[in-house]
């Protein structure tokens, strides 16, 4: 069903899936290389100006796969607006429809765009760890779970206070930092590196985008997974709560 | 006849805040609000048969989307008991749900995006319906609402009428017990009322849901519904069979009259009633027992034209009841 309503408004679905993270891809290119210029240096922590494009262009794909704040609204909008009375009266899960409908857009969206950092790393001949990308990928997808339960607990919040999309933009400017989309995590000074790389954050961009560059190994790979299973489950217990919570007080606005 | 549905000292109190006039006082509410509690519905005992259609009628505020709401599991009642097919409904527990069905005609619940045989087809997976069997009840729905043609249409670009069509397909595709519908003809112009009211009327005979149905059009209550209940300021004033409702006031008559002139004044006639000045034209809602004692006081009254005295319609009736109870209470 997400893939249907997505692709019905074309226009709309190449812009989000390829033009969105390709100009975040540029901007962030040419920061690196005026850093770079300017530095006078040929390594930054460790890595070249070639280390640090790939990273930031694949950063930018991986960070889109990362980020629910599209259906986050949504899921605001309908408990606030009362939509969300057409769900209650079915035997279904809001959380679990608007899950599958994430999951169903970001495949959709992800099999276009990543077309591009493929073909343009390619090119320009960037040492990527192509057979590593299926377990990139897992991972993302992985943390996608715990983006959309975070965004179920942020949305379950407009029962009880309507409107909170100042929260979604709060959040994703954080999220913006923990998950290593703005710059790689490795060059955040000691000892917020270690207490970043403990949390499950840096699973949405830069511990696939690192194993992927061969900026960290497998070990911190299985480290994002486990980070990501613990939070999962602690952030779903949080969800499940304020939920029953929530419809505890809901009024069934306008219908 | 077993009972679908039952509540007992159901009731419903919402909380808001007040909001006094002012930039200042928006500024204030920053830091303080006045919260206060509104009755929705106060506490209510009834019961409802199997394959009864309820009409559930009431001013707006009245109470009744209240009602509906908590019988179909959208809100949890503040305090009391209510069975919905023996499940408590706030619980919504999947088998309940699977079971139940509500129209709200104010509200899309299809897929704006998706044409109507998409939705039904996801419809049919979320309540575990055999696809084929889905599609071809889709298709019988259609044909009886004469609706075919745009079911491969999006929903987005169906006018009101259409689109609630489809709303009704959705809501009768898993074949519900129990079925609310809430203003199902909201809207429509007088040929789709009339053709949705047709379609309902013969689905309820010959499947026989249990129906409650809310509407401010009376004339979809006359039809369809066998039990009426009023609602008015939180509260039922009125539980019974349509008939014994239209028996009980069937006597109220309406006489209209105009006279050659206009009233100069207000002219007060007996049993309460009043002519009132500047006009010709007059209508009046009386017993035929107090004609006799009328008509010589309207003659006196002016040069009679014209004069005509008609059966009052169930609306006039439930209209003139609601106006009565909401002066009461």
């Amino acid at each position: 069903m997400a893939i249907a309503a997505n692709v019905e408004y074309r226009v709309n679905y190449f812009i989000d899936a390829v033009a969105q993270p390709t100009v975040t891809a540029v901007i962030e290119i040419l920061l690196w290389v005026g850093i770079f210029r300017t530095a006078g240096h040929a390594t930054i922590g460790g890595f070249g100006l070639q280390d640090y494009l790939a990273y930031v262009l694949w950063g930018a794909f991986f960070a889109r796969i990362a980020a629910s704040w599209m259906y986050e609204f949504r899921m605001i909008e309908e408990i606030d607006s009362g939509s969300v009375n057409g769900l209650l009266v079915r035997p279904m899960s809001f959380y679990e429809y608007y899950l599958s409908q994430l999951l169903g857009y970001k495949f959709i969206t992800t099999a276009v765009s990543f077309l591009i950092p493929l073909g343009v790393g390619a090119a320009l001949g960037w040492n990527i760890h192509y057979d590593r990308l299926p377990t990139a990928v897992l991972l993302v997808f992985f943390y996608l779970i715990l983006v959309h339960s975070i965004s179920f607990v942020v949305a379950t919040c407009a029962f009880f206070l309507n409107r909170i999309y100042a929260l979604t933009v709060a959040k994703n400017l954080a999220l913006w930092t923990l998950t290593g989309e703005l710059i790689p995590l490795d060059l955040m000074p000691e000892p917020f590196r270690g207490w970043l790389l403990i949390l499950p954050f840096p699973s949405g961009v830069f511990v696939p985008v690192g194993y992927l560059t061969g900026r960290v190994g497998l070990e911190t790979v299985n480290q994002g997974f486990l980070s990501v299973a613990v939070s999962l489950i602690l952030v779903n217990a949080l969800g499940l709560v304020m939920w029953k919570r929530g419809l505890r007080s809901y009024s069934g606005t306008g219908a | 006849m077993s009972i679908a549905i039952e509540t007992k000292s159901l009731s419903r109190v919402y909380q808001s805040y007040r909001k006094p006039e002012g930039v200042w006082n928006s500024v204030k509410g920053l830091w303080n609000r006045q919260h206060i509690e509104k009755i929705a519905l106060k506490p209510t005992t009834l019961s409802i048969e199997s394959g009864q259609i309820v009409g559930l009628v009431g001013a707006n505020g009245a109470g009744k989307t209240t009602l509906l709401k908590m019988l179909s599991g959208l809100i949890v009642p503040s305090s009391g008991e209510a069975r919905v097919l023996g499940y408590k409904p706030w619980e919504r527990k999947h088998e309940f749900l699977r079971r139940i069905s509500i129209l709200l005609g104010q509200k899309n619940q299809l897929w704006w995006d998706l044409a109507p045989y998409d939705s039904f087809s996801l419809l049919a997976r979320i309540y575990d319906l055999d696809l084929d069997k889905a599609r071809a009840r889709v298709n019988e729905l259609a044909q009886r609402l004469r609706c075919t043609h745009v079911l491969e249409t999006q929903l987005r670009r169906l006018s009101l009428g259409e689109r609630m069509k489809m709303e009704i397909i959705g809501a009768l595709l898993h074949e519900p017990a129990v079925l609310f519908l809430d203003e199902p003809t909201i809207g429509l112009d007088m040929i789709a009322q009339e053709s949705i009211r047709d379609f309902l009327a013969d689905y309820v005979r010959s499947r026989g849901p249990t129906v409650i149905l809310t509407s401010h059009y009376m004339d979809d209550i006359a039809q369809l519904a066998h039990k009426l209940l009023l609602i008015s300021k939180g509260a039922i004033v009125y539980e019974g069979t349509v008939e014994n409702f239209t028996r009980a006031t069937e006597d109220v008559r309406t006489l209209s009259f105009r006279f050659s002139e206009e009233l100069p004044l207000d002219v007060v006639l007996p049993e309460g009633h009043v002519l009132r000045g500047g006009r010709k034209e007059h209508q009046l809602k009386i017993l035929p027992q107090h004609l006799g004692i009328l008509m010589p006081e309207i003659a006196r009254a002016g040069t009679l034209q014209d004069l005509k005295m008609e059966e009052t319609d169930f609306e006039d009736v439930i209209r003139g009841f609601l106006e009565k109870e909401s002066r009461i209470l």
